[in-house]
Protein backbone atom coordinates (compact mmCIF):
# COMPACT_ATOMS: atom_id res chain seq x y z
CA UNK A 1 0.00 0.00 0.00
CA UNK A 2 1.24 3.84 -1.02
CA UNK A 3 2.12 5.86 2.24
CA UNK A 4 -0.36 7.83 3.55
CA UNK A 5 -0.51 11.64 2.20
CA UNK A 6 -1.82 12.73 5.72
CA UNK A 7 -1.39 11.14 8.70
CA UNK A 8 -2.42 11.68 11.99
CA UNK A 9 -0.41 9.39 14.66
CA UNK A 10 -1.86 9.52 18.53
CA UNK A 11 -2.80 13.01 18.68
CA UNK A 12 -3.38 14.51 22.17
CA UNK A 13 -4.88 17.95 23.29
CA UNK A 14 -6.52 19.04 26.21
CA UNK A 15 -8.30 21.89 27.44
CA UNK A 16 -7.83 21.85 31.21
CA UNK A 17 -9.90 18.68 32.07
CA UNK A 18 -11.32 18.20 29.26
CA UNK A 19 -9.91 16.06 26.82
CA UNK A 20 -10.78 17.70 23.52
CA UNK A 21 -8.86 15.02 21.16
CA UNK A 22 -7.42 12.03 23.22
CA UNK A 23 -5.41 9.54 21.29
CA UNK A 24 -6.64 10.05 17.81
CA UNK A 25 -4.97 8.46 14.69
CA UNK A 26 -6.27 8.44 11.07
CA UNK A 27 -4.72 8.18 7.70
CA UNK A 28 -5.66 10.06 4.58
CA UNK A 29 -5.03 7.76 1.29
CA UNK A 30 -4.26 8.59 -2.31
CA UNK A 31 -7.51 9.47 -3.95
CA UNK A 32 -9.75 8.73 -0.87
CA UNK A 33 -12.37 10.65 1.11
CA UNK A 34 -12.15 10.06 4.40
CA UNK A 35 -15.09 11.28 6.75
CA UNK A 36 -14.97 12.22 9.72
CA UNK A 37 -18.48 12.37 11.54
CA UNK A 38 -19.46 12.31 15.38
CA UNK A 39 -22.12 14.33 17.51
CA UNK A 40 -21.74 17.98 18.51
CA UNK A 41 -18.91 18.48 20.89
CA UNK A 42 -16.97 15.29 19.72
CA UNK A 43 -13.64 17.14 19.48
CA UNK A 44 -13.77 17.75 15.42
CA UNK A 45 -13.09 21.78 15.35
CA UNK A 46 -10.20 20.33 17.91
CA UNK A 47 -8.97 17.74 14.99
CA UNK A 48 -9.12 20.20 12.25
CA UNK A 49 -7.41 22.81 14.20
CA UNK A 50 -4.75 20.33 15.45
CA UNK A 51 -4.19 19.04 11.67
CA UNK A 52 -4.43 22.44 10.28
CA UNK A 53 -2.10 24.27 12.81
CA UNK A 54 -3.94 26.35 14.59
CA UNK A 55 -3.87 24.43 17.37
CA UNK A 56 -0.77 22.78 18.87
CA UNK A 57 -0.84 19.25 20.29
CA UNK A 58 0.07 18.10 23.80
CA UNK A 59 1.80 14.85 22.40
CA UNK A 60 1.21 13.06 19.02
CA UNK A 61 2.53 13.82 15.36
CA UNK A 62 1.08 15.42 12.44
CA UNK A 63 2.70 13.85 9.03
CA UNK A 64 1.71 15.29 5.55
CA UNK A 65 3.25 13.50 2.73
CA UNK A 66 6.18 11.84 5.09
CA UNK A 67 6.64 15.16 6.71
CA UNK A 68 6.29 15.51 9.87
CA UNK A 69 4.45 19.32 10.06
CA UNK A 70 3.31 18.83 13.83
CA UNK A 71 5.68 22.46 14.86
CA UNK A 72 4.86 23.98 11.39
CA UNK A 73 2.49 26.90 11.99
CA UNK A 74 -0.64 27.66 9.48
CA UNK A 75 1.25 29.30 7.00
CA UNK A 76 3.93 27.10 6.36
CA UNK A 77 1.14 24.03 6.52
CA UNK A 78 -0.96 25.85 4.13
CA UNK A 79 2.27 26.14 1.63
CA UNK A 80 3.58 22.78 2.44
CA UNK A 81 -0.26 21.39 0.39
CA UNK A 82 -2.73 21.36 3.07
CA UNK A 83 -5.90 23.07 1.76
CA UNK A 84 -8.29 23.55 4.42
CA UNK A 85 -11.59 25.54 4.03
CA UNK A 86 -13.84 26.56 7.17
CA UNK A 87 -17.50 25.82 8.78
CA UNK A 88 -18.05 29.02 8.97
CA UNK A 89 -17.43 30.95 5.10
CA UNK A 90 -14.14 32.44 5.49
CA UNK A 91 -13.54 35.04 2.94
CA UNK A 92 -11.87 38.45 2.26
CA UNK A 93 -15.63 39.75 2.17
CA UNK A 94 -14.40 43.45 0.66
CA UNK A 95 -12.61 41.42 -2.25
CA UNK A 96 -13.86 40.32 -5.07
CA UNK A 97 -14.36 36.79 -6.28
CA UNK A 98 -11.02 37.03 -8.68
CA UNK A 99 -9.36 38.81 -5.82
CA UNK A 100 -9.81 36.58 -3.23
CA UNK A 101 -8.58 33.29 -5.46
CA UNK A 102 -5.86 35.67 -6.34
CA UNK A 103 -4.70 35.77 -2.81
CA UNK A 104 -5.03 32.26 -2.82
CA UNK A 105 -2.24 31.73 -5.65
CA UNK A 106 -0.11 34.01 -4.93
CA UNK A 107 0.14 32.85 -0.63
CA UNK A 108 0.05 29.09 -2.08
CA UNK A 109 3.34 30.47 -4.35
CA UNK A 110 4.89 32.63 -1.74
CA UNK A 111 4.49 35.59 -3.53
CA UNK A 112 2.81 37.41 -1.27
CA UNK A 113 6.04 40.09 -0.95
CA UNK A 114 5.78 42.17 -4.61
CA UNK A 115 5.41 45.37 -3.74
CA UNK A 116 5.27 46.97 -7.31
CA UNK A 117 3.21 45.13 -9.59
CA UNK A 118 -0.45 45.01 -9.54
CA UNK A 119 -1.85 41.49 -8.61
CA UNK A 120 -4.26 41.35 -11.20
CA UNK A 121 -1.96 42.40 -13.89
CA UNK A 122 -0.11 39.15 -12.97
CA UNK A 123 -1.36 36.95 -16.12
CA UNK A 124 0.62 34.35 -14.17
CA UNK A 125 -1.43 34.35 -11.09
CA UNK A 126 -4.48 35.68 -12.99
CA UNK A 127 -4.85 32.85 -15.47
CA UNK A 128 -4.57 30.54 -12.93
CA UNK A 129 -7.12 32.19 -10.76
CA UNK A 130 -9.77 32.08 -13.26
CA UNK A 131 -9.32 28.32 -14.03
CA UNK A 132 -10.30 27.70 -10.52
CA UNK A 133 -13.20 30.23 -10.46
CA UNK A 134 -14.42 28.27 -13.78
CA UNK A 135 -13.89 25.06 -11.87
CA UNK A 136 -15.81 26.14 -8.93
CA UNK A 137 -18.68 27.41 -11.32
CA UNK A 138 -18.15 30.85 -10.15
CA UNK A 139 -17.26 32.34 -13.80
CA UNK A 140 -19.91 34.96 -14.15
CA UNK A 141 -19.39 36.20 -10.68
CA UNK A 142 -16.25 36.85 -10.75
CA UNK A 143 -16.18 40.61 -10.33
CA UNK A 144 -19.09 40.65 -7.42
CA UNK A 145 -17.80 41.39 -3.56
CA UNK A 146 -17.09 38.31 -1.58
CA UNK A 147 -19.41 39.73 0.99
CA UNK A 148 -22.50 40.05 -1.63
CA UNK A 149 -22.19 36.85 -3.28
CA UNK A 150 -25.17 34.17 -1.29
CA UNK A 151 -24.54 31.67 0.64
CA UNK A 152 -24.34 28.83 -1.66
CA UNK A 153 -21.36 30.94 -4.13
CA UNK A 154 -19.55 31.68 -1.24
CA UNK A 155 -19.19 27.85 -0.32
CA UNK A 156 -17.84 27.01 -4.31
CA UNK A 157 -15.43 30.36 -3.29
CA UNK A 158 -14.01 28.79 -0.34
CA UNK A 159 -13.60 25.55 -2.39
CA UNK A 160 -11.84 28.04 -5.60
CA UNK A 161 -9.54 29.06 -2.80
CA UNK A 162 -9.10 25.70 -1.53
CA UNK A 163 -8.60 24.72 -4.91
CA UNK A 164 -5.95 27.59 -5.87
CA UNK A 165 -3.65 26.33 -3.26
CA UNK A 166 -2.84 23.24 -5.43
CA UNK A 167 -3.11 21.08 -2.51
CA UNK A 168 -1.75 17.50 -1.61
CA UNK A 169 -4.49 17.43 0.63
CA UNK A 170 -8.27 18.57 1.66
CA UNK A 171 -9.67 19.26 4.87
CA UNK A 172 -12.95 20.14 4.51
CA UNK A 173 -14.91 21.13 7.88
CA UNK A 174 -18.59 21.29 6.99
CA UNK A 175 -18.66 22.04 3.33
CA UNK A 176 -22.35 21.33 2.44
CA UNK A 177 -23.42 23.41 5.92
CA UNK A 178 -26.42 25.65 4.69
CA UNK A 179 -27.24 24.84 1.22
CA UNK A 180 -29.98 23.48 -0.14
CA UNK A 181 -30.36 20.36 -1.53
CA UNK A 182 -29.90 21.12 -4.71
CA UNK A 183 -26.23 22.90 -3.98
CA UNK A 184 -25.74 19.94 -1.70
CA UNK A 185 -26.14 17.61 -4.84
CA UNK A 186 -23.74 20.04 -6.99
CA UNK A 187 -21.22 19.92 -4.27
CA UNK A 188 -21.37 16.53 -3.49
CA UNK A 189 -20.80 15.93 -7.89
CA UNK A 190 -18.06 18.48 -7.31
CA UNK A 191 -15.98 16.65 -4.52
CA UNK A 192 -16.37 13.36 -5.89
CA UNK A 193 -14.28 15.02 -8.87
CA UNK A 194 -11.80 16.41 -6.58
CA UNK A 195 -10.73 13.54 -5.43
CA UNK A 196 -8.79 12.57 -8.03
CA UNK A 197 -6.52 15.61 -7.67
CA UNK A 198 -6.27 14.84 -3.95
CA UNK A 199 -7.60 13.32 -0.91
CA UNK A 200 -10.50 14.73 1.19
CA UNK A 201 -11.08 14.43 4.71
CA UNK A 202 -14.19 15.21 4.94
CA UNK A 203 -15.88 16.35 7.96
CA UNK A 204 -19.67 16.73 7.46
CA UNK A 205 -23.01 16.54 9.03
CA UNK A 206 -25.07 15.69 6.02
CA UNK A 207 -25.01 12.06 6.05
CA UNK A 208 -26.30 11.27 2.74
CA UNK A 209 -23.23 13.20 1.57
CA UNK A 210 -21.07 11.12 3.34
CA UNK A 211 -22.45 7.77 2.35
CA UNK A 212 -22.52 8.91 -1.39
CA UNK A 213 -18.83 10.06 -0.93
CA UNK A 214 -17.02 8.38 1.51
CA UNK A 215 -13.99 5.29 1.17
CA UNK A 216 -13.84 5.54 5.16
CA UNK A 217 -15.60 6.50 7.84
CA UNK A 218 -14.27 7.15 11.12
CA UNK A 219 -16.60 8.42 14.08
CA UNK A 220 -15.55 10.51 16.72
CA UNK A 221 -17.01 10.87 19.75
CA UNK A 222 -15.53 12.57 23.39
CA UNK A 223 -12.19 13.05 21.58
CA UNK A 224 -11.89 9.33 20.31
CA UNK A 225 -12.27 7.33 17.27
CA UNK A 226 -14.51 5.02 18.46
CA UNK A 227 -15.09 3.63 14.51
CA UNK A 228 -13.04 3.42 11.52
CA UNK A 229 -14.36 1.53 8.88
CA UNK A 230 -16.39 1.20 4.94
CA UNK A 231 -19.45 3.02 4.74
CA UNK A 232 -21.22 -0.42 4.87
CA UNK A 233 -19.26 -1.47 8.50
CA UNK A 234 -19.95 1.87 9.86
CA UNK A 235 -23.79 1.71 9.50
CA UNK A 236 -23.74 -2.00 10.64
CA UNK A 237 -21.73 -1.20 13.93
CA UNK A 238 -23.75 -1.13 16.57
CA UNK A 239 -21.43 1.07 18.82
CA UNK A 240 -21.26 3.86 16.57
CA UNK A 241 -26.11 3.74 15.99
CA UNK A 242 -25.96 3.90 19.81
CA UNK A 243 -23.55 6.48 19.93
CA UNK A 244 -24.29 8.86 17.12
CA UNK A 245 -26.70 7.81 14.47
CA UNK A 246 -28.78 6.29 16.98
CA UNK A 247 -29.48 9.45 18.73
CA UNK A 248 -29.30 11.75 15.63
CA UNK A 249 -30.92 9.74 12.76
CA UNK A 250 -32.29 6.29 12.12
CA UNK A 251 -32.77 5.48 8.47
CA UNK B 1 -13.06 57.96 -15.15
CA UNK B 2 -14.04 56.98 -11.78
CA UNK B 3 -15.79 60.15 -9.40
CA UNK B 4 -12.73 59.52 -7.12
CA UNK B 5 -10.17 59.60 -9.71
CA UNK B 6 -11.60 63.14 -10.96
CA UNK B 7 -12.03 63.81 -6.96
CA UNK B 8 -8.06 62.96 -6.30
CA UNK B 9 -7.34 65.30 -9.78
CA UNK B 10 -9.01 67.81 -8.12
CA UNK B 11 -7.18 67.89 -4.70
CA UNK B 12 -3.90 67.47 -6.39
CA UNK B 13 -4.25 70.31 -8.38
CA UNK B 14 -6.42 72.80 -6.05
CA UNK B 15 -3.39 71.66 -3.16
CA UNK B 16 -0.88 73.25 -5.88
CA UNK B 17 -3.24 76.01 -7.48
CA UNK B 18 -3.52 77.74 -4.30
CA UNK B 19 -0.13 78.64 -3.08
CA UNK B 20 0.82 79.36 -6.56
CA UNK B 21 -2.31 81.97 -6.79
CA UNK B 22 -1.46 83.42 -3.43
CA UNK B 23 2.16 83.65 -4.35
CA UNK B 24 1.32 85.80 -7.39
CA UNK B 25 -1.16 87.79 -4.91
CA UNK B 26 1.94 88.30 -2.76
CA UNK B 27 0.65 86.50 0.12
CA UNK B 28 3.25 84.02 1.40
CA UNK B 29 1.25 83.08 4.63
CA UNK B 30 -1.15 81.20 2.61
CA UNK B 31 1.73 78.99 0.98
CA UNK B 32 3.06 78.34 4.38
CA UNK B 33 -0.72 76.96 4.86
CA UNK B 34 -0.39 74.66 2.01
CA UNK B 35 3.07 73.51 2.93
CA UNK B 36 1.47 72.55 6.53
CA UNK B 37 -1.42 70.61 4.48
CA UNK B 38 0.76 69.00 1.97
CA UNK B 39 3.37 67.90 5.40
CA UNK B 40 0.45 66.80 7.46
CA UNK B 41 -1.57 65.34 4.60
CA UNK B 42 1.96 63.16 4.22
CA UNK B 43 2.02 62.18 8.14
CA UNK B 44 -1.67 60.62 7.16
CA UNK B 45 -0.50 58.82 3.90
CA UNK B 46 1.67 57.08 6.28
CA UNK B 47 -0.89 56.23 9.10
CA UNK B 48 -3.41 55.57 6.53
CA UNK B 49 -1.17 52.44 4.90
CA UNK B 50 -1.57 51.38 8.26
CA UNK B 51 -5.00 52.25 9.51
CA UNK B 52 -6.51 52.13 5.69
CA UNK B 53 -5.07 48.99 3.93
CA UNK B 54 -3.61 47.19 6.95
CA UNK B 55 -6.88 47.76 9.68
CA UNK B 56 -4.26 48.89 12.25
CA UNK B 57 -5.71 51.77 14.27
CA UNK B 58 -2.29 52.70 15.99
CA UNK B 59 -2.91 55.53 18.15
CA UNK B 60 1.03 56.29 18.46
CA UNK B 61 1.89 57.46 14.90
CA UNK B 62 3.23 60.70 16.51
CA UNK B 63 6.23 58.49 17.58
CA UNK B 64 7.33 58.41 14.02
CA UNK B 65 6.34 61.84 13.79
CA UNK B 66 8.71 63.36 16.33
CA UNK B 67 11.30 60.60 15.10
CA UNK B 68 11.62 62.14 11.94
CA UNK B 69 11.77 65.89 13.81
CA UNK B 70 14.27 64.64 16.09
CA UNK B 71 16.45 62.90 13.41
CA UNK B 72 16.52 66.44 11.71
CA UNK B 73 17.56 68.35 14.81
CA UNK B 74 20.00 65.73 15.97
CA UNK B 75 21.56 65.90 12.46
CA UNK B 76 21.15 69.83 12.08
CA UNK B 77 21.89 71.11 15.30
CA UNK B 78 25.69 70.04 15.51
CA UNK B 79 26.07 72.04 12.01
CA UNK B 80 24.59 75.57 13.72
CA UNK B 81 26.56 74.56 16.78
CA UNK B 82 29.85 73.57 15.02
CA UNK B 83 30.35 70.87 16.62
CA UNK B 84 30.86 67.51 15.06
CA UNK B 85 27.56 65.25 15.54
CA UNK B 86 29.71 62.51 17.30
CA UNK B 87 32.98 61.57 17.70
CA UNK B 88 33.51 57.80 18.89
CA UNK B 89 33.78 55.41 17.89
CA UNK B 90 34.72 57.72 14.44
CA UNK B 91 34.16 61.15 13.91
CA UNK B 92 30.86 61.87 12.12
CA UNK B 93 30.03 65.38 11.36
CA UNK B 94 26.22 66.51 11.04
CA UNK B 95 24.45 67.83 7.82
CA UNK B 96 22.38 70.70 6.95
CA UNK B 97 21.33 68.66 3.95
CA UNK B 98 17.40 67.79 3.56
CA UNK B 99 18.21 64.45 1.62
CA UNK B 100 20.36 63.19 3.85
CA UNK B 101 17.90 64.30 6.56
CA UNK B 102 15.35 62.31 4.81
CA UNK B 103 16.91 59.19 4.37
CA UNK B 104 17.89 59.11 8.14
CA UNK B 105 14.44 59.95 9.22
CA UNK B 106 13.20 57.30 7.28
CA UNK B 107 15.17 55.00 8.39
CA UNK B 108 14.79 55.90 12.25
CA UNK B 109 11.27 55.84 11.82
CA UNK B 110 11.28 52.12 10.06
CA UNK B 111 13.50 51.11 13.39
CA UNK B 112 11.13 52.31 15.33
CA UNK B 113 8.09 50.65 13.71
CA UNK B 114 9.61 47.64 13.49
CA UNK B 115 10.65 47.98 17.03
CA UNK B 116 6.97 49.30 18.14
CA UNK B 117 4.94 46.95 15.42
CA UNK B 118 6.96 43.73 16.42
CA UNK B 119 5.01 43.90 20.39
CA UNK B 120 2.15 45.54 19.31
CA UNK B 121 0.96 43.54 16.71
CA UNK B 122 1.13 40.19 18.96
CA UNK B 123 -2.18 42.23 20.28
CA UNK B 124 -5.26 43.31 18.55
CA UNK B 125 -8.01 45.82 19.02
CA UNK B 126 -8.65 47.96 21.60
CA UNK B 127 -5.75 46.20 23.01
CA UNK B 128 -3.45 47.30 19.95
CA UNK B 129 -4.77 50.90 20.45
CA UNK B 130 -3.15 51.44 23.91
CA UNK B 131 0.10 49.76 23.24
CA UNK B 132 0.34 51.80 20.07
CA UNK B 133 -0.15 54.66 22.56
CA UNK B 134 1.80 53.57 25.66
CA UNK B 135 5.04 53.53 23.08
CA UNK B 136 4.48 57.17 21.80
CA UNK B 137 3.76 58.90 25.18
CA UNK B 138 6.82 56.54 26.37
CA UNK B 139 8.80 58.46 23.89
CA UNK B 140 7.34 62.01 24.18
CA UNK B 141 8.49 61.63 28.20
CA UNK B 142 11.56 60.38 26.98
CA UNK B 143 12.33 63.40 25.07
CA UNK B 144 10.85 65.90 27.92
CA UNK B 145 13.51 64.26 29.65
CA UNK B 146 16.48 64.79 26.96
CA UNK B 147 18.55 67.60 27.84
CA UNK B 148 20.32 67.99 24.95
CA UNK B 149 17.68 68.78 23.27
CA UNK B 150 15.78 71.00 24.81
CA UNK B 151 13.68 69.04 26.99
CA UNK B 152 10.07 69.81 27.32
CA UNK B 153 11.11 73.10 25.33
CA UNK B 154 12.65 72.02 21.96
CA UNK B 155 15.14 72.89 20.15
CA UNK B 156 15.28 75.43 16.88
CA UNK B 157 16.84 75.22 14.23
CA UNK B 158 17.55 78.59 13.15
CA UNK B 159 18.26 78.44 9.40
CA UNK B 160 16.09 75.41 7.25
CA UNK B 161 18.29 72.92 6.08
CA UNK B 162 19.10 72.86 2.44
CA UNK B 163 18.44 71.15 -1.05
CA UNK B 164 20.23 70.87 -3.68
CA UNK B 165 19.67 73.45 -6.47
CA UNK B 166 17.08 74.95 -4.23
CA UNK B 167 16.53 77.75 -1.98
CA UNK B 168 14.39 76.56 0.87
CA UNK B 169 13.55 79.35 3.20
CA UNK B 170 11.73 81.11 -0.26
CA UNK B 171 8.35 79.83 0.47
CA UNK B 172 7.57 78.97 -2.63
CA UNK B 173 10.52 76.38 -3.28
CA UNK B 174 9.97 74.74 0.09
CA UNK B 175 6.12 74.02 -0.80
CA UNK B 176 7.37 72.88 -4.01
CA UNK B 177 9.77 70.47 -2.08
CA UNK B 178 6.89 69.08 -0.12
CA UNK B 179 4.12 68.69 -2.49
CA UNK B 180 6.55 66.34 -4.79
CA UNK B 181 7.52 64.31 -1.15
CA UNK B 182 3.49 64.11 -0.85
CA UNK B 183 3.15 62.98 -4.73
CA UNK B 184 5.82 60.34 -4.46
CA UNK B 185 4.06 59.20 -0.93
CA UNK B 186 1.00 59.28 -2.58
CA UNK B 187 2.33 57.05 -5.97
CA UNK B 188 4.08 54.55 -3.38
CA UNK B 189 0.85 54.22 -1.34
CA UNK B 190 -1.48 53.73 -5.18
CA UNK B 191 1.13 51.37 -6.31
CA UNK B 192 1.50 49.01 -2.43
CA UNK B 193 -2.63 49.27 -2.63
CA UNK B 194 -3.09 47.13 -6.14
CA UNK B 195 0.85 45.31 -5.50
CA UNK B 196 0.20 41.35 -4.52
CA UNK B 197 1.66 42.78 -1.30
CA UNK B 198 -1.42 45.14 -1.23
CA UNK B 199 -3.92 42.02 -1.77
CA UNK B 200 -2.23 40.34 1.07
CA UNK B 201 -2.56 42.88 3.38
CA UNK B 202 -6.17 43.23 2.80
CA UNK B 203 -6.62 40.13 3.04
CA UNK B 204 -4.74 39.89 6.38
CA UNK B 205 -6.68 43.05 7.38
CA UNK B 206 -10.38 41.31 6.54
CA UNK B 207 -9.81 38.12 7.39
CA UNK B 208 -6.11 37.05 8.92
CA UNK B 209 -7.37 32.90 9.96
CA UNK B 210 -8.08 32.20 6.73
CA UNK B 211 -4.99 34.35 4.94
CA UNK B 212 -3.25 31.89 7.39
CA UNK B 213 -4.79 28.85 5.54
CA UNK B 214 -3.82 30.41 2.51
CA UNK B 215 -0.31 30.47 3.43
CA UNK B 216 0.03 34.51 3.97
CA UNK B 217 1.66 35.12 7.96
CA UNK B 218 -0.81 38.05 8.73
CA UNK B 219 1.57 39.29 11.41
CA UNK B 220 4.62 39.12 8.84
CA UNK B 221 2.45 40.87 6.07
CA UNK B 222 1.03 43.69 8.29
CA UNK B 223 4.35 44.39 10.60
CA UNK B 224 5.86 45.37 7.03
CA UNK B 225 3.31 47.43 6.46
CA UNK B 226 3.65 48.79 9.96
CA UNK B 227 7.25 49.90 8.92
CA UNK B 228 6.56 51.51 5.91
CA UNK B 229 3.59 53.48 7.12
CA UNK B 230 5.80 54.27 10.16
CA UNK B 231 8.74 55.73 7.81
CA UNK B 232 6.54 57.99 5.50
CA UNK B 233 5.68 59.50 8.72
CA UNK B 234 8.77 60.06 9.88
CA UNK B 235 9.80 61.69 7.01
CA UNK B 236 6.72 63.74 7.23
CA UNK B 237 8.05 64.92 10.89
CA UNK B 238 11.41 66.15 9.02
CA UNK B 239 9.68 68.31 6.89
CA UNK B 240 7.46 69.44 9.91
CA UNK B 241 10.23 70.18 12.19
CA UNK B 242 12.07 72.23 8.98
CA UNK B 243 8.53 74.32 8.11
CA UNK B 244 8.77 75.04 11.47
CA UNK B 245 12.39 75.58 12.28
CA UNK B 246 11.74 73.84 15.91
CA UNK B 247 11.45 70.21 17.37
CA UNK B 248 9.74 70.04 20.48
CA UNK B 249 8.16 66.87 22.23
CA UNK B 250 4.84 68.19 21.29
CA UNK B 251 5.40 66.70 17.94
CA UNK B 252 5.51 63.59 19.75
CA UNK B 253 2.36 63.87 21.84
CA UNK B 254 -0.76 61.46 21.78
CA UNK B 255 -2.88 64.86 20.49
CA UNK B 256 -0.40 64.54 17.55
CA UNK B 257 -1.36 60.81 16.65
CA UNK B 258 -4.99 61.80 17.51
CA UNK B 259 -4.33 64.65 14.99
CA UNK B 260 -3.18 62.18 12.33
CA UNK B 261 -5.89 60.30 12.61
CA UNK B 262 -8.17 63.02 11.82
CA UNK B 263 -7.21 63.64 9.14
CA UNK B 264 -7.61 60.25 7.86
CA UNK B 265 -10.87 59.86 9.44
CA UNK B 266 -12.09 63.39 8.23
CA UNK B 267 -11.07 62.65 4.61
CA UNK B 268 -11.60 58.99 4.13
CA UNK B 269 -10.20 56.14 5.51
CA UNK B 270 -8.29 53.65 2.99
CA UNK B 271 -8.80 56.19 0.07
CA UNK B 272 -5.65 57.61 -1.34
CA UNK B 273 -6.35 61.52 -1.30
CA UNK B 274 -8.27 60.79 1.98
CA UNK B 275 -5.40 62.19 4.36
CA UNK B 276 -5.25 65.52 1.60
CA UNK B 277 -8.52 66.02 1.95
CA UNK B 278 -8.56 65.33 5.95
CA UNK B 279 -5.75 67.74 6.27
CA UNK B 280 -6.67 70.59 4.03
CA UNK B 281 -9.83 70.54 5.56
CA UNK B 282 -8.61 70.70 9.42
CA UNK B 283 -6.32 73.11 8.19
CA UNK B 284 -9.12 75.45 6.57
CA UNK B 285 -10.90 74.78 9.96
CA UNK B 286 -8.26 75.76 12.04
CA UNK B 287 -8.05 78.98 10.43
CA UNK B 288 -11.92 79.97 9.09
CA UNK B 289 -12.90 78.70 12.83
CA UNK B 290 -9.91 79.56 14.74
CA UNK B 291 -10.82 83.58 13.57
CA UNK B 292 -14.38 83.09 15.07
CA UNK B 293 -13.45 81.71 18.24
CA UNK B 294 -10.53 80.03 19.77
CA UNK B 295 -13.21 77.25 20.69
CA UNK B 296 -12.49 76.18 17.21
CA UNK B 297 -12.23 72.49 17.95
CA UNK B 298 -15.66 72.13 19.55
CA UNK B 299 -16.38 72.81 15.73
CA UNK B 300 -14.21 70.38 14.38
CA UNK B 301 -15.34 67.70 16.73
CA UNK B 302 -18.55 68.26 15.71
CA UNK B 303 -17.86 67.73 11.75
CA UNK B 304 -16.01 65.02 13.19
CA UNK B 305 -18.48 63.36 14.98
CA UNK B 306 -20.97 64.22 12.12
CA UNK B 307 -18.76 62.19 9.66
CA UNK B 308 -17.83 58.97 11.65
CA UNK B 309 -21.67 58.82 12.16
CA UNK B 310 -23.18 60.03 8.83
CA UNK B 311 -20.45 59.74 6.39
CA UNK B 312 -18.27 56.99 7.07
CA UNK B 313 -15.93 57.02 3.82
CA UNK B 314 -14.92 60.41 4.87
CA UNK B 315 -15.26 63.32 2.54
CA UNK B 316 -14.23 61.32 -0.27
CA UNK B 317 -15.90 58.61 0.55
CA UNK B 318 -19.20 61.16 0.38
CA UNK B 319 -18.36 63.07 -2.26
CA UNK B 320 -17.01 59.98 -4.80
CA UNK B 321 -19.47 57.05 -3.03
CA UNK B 322 -18.56 53.62 -2.22
CA UNK B 323 -15.28 52.24 -3.47
CA UNK B 324 -15.70 50.63 -6.71
CA UNK B 325 -13.76 47.28 -6.99
CA UNK B 326 -11.62 47.91 -9.75
CA UNK B 327 -11.06 44.54 -12.08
Amino acid sequence: MTEPVLEVRDLHRAFGALKATDGVSLTLRRSEIHALIGPNGAGKSTLIGLIAGNLKPDAGQVVLNGRDVTQADVAARARAGLARSFQVSAVAAELTVLQNVVLAVQGARGQSFRFFRPALANTGLRAAAEAHIARAGLSGRRAIPAGDLAHGERRRLELAMALALAPRAFVLDEPMAGMGPDGAREMTALLDDLRHEAPILLVEHDMDAVFALADRVSVLVSGRIIASGTVAEIRADPEVQRAYLGEERLE
Amino acid sequence: MRRETVLNAVLALGLLAVPLAAQAMGEPFIVTLATKVAILALAGVGLNIALGLGGMVSLGHAAFFGIGGYAMAVLAAPVQAYEPLMTWPFELAGTKSMPVIWVAAMVAGALGALAIGALSLRTSGVYFIMITLAFGQMLYYFAISWPAYGGEDGISIYVRNGFPGLNTLDPIQFFALSYGVLMAALMVSWVLARSGFGLALAGARQNPVRSAALGIRPYSVKLTAFVISGAITALAGALFADLNRFVSPSMLSWQTSGEIMVFVILGGVARLFGPVAGAALFILLEHWLGGFSEYWKLFLGLALLGIVLFARGGLIGTLAGREVAHD
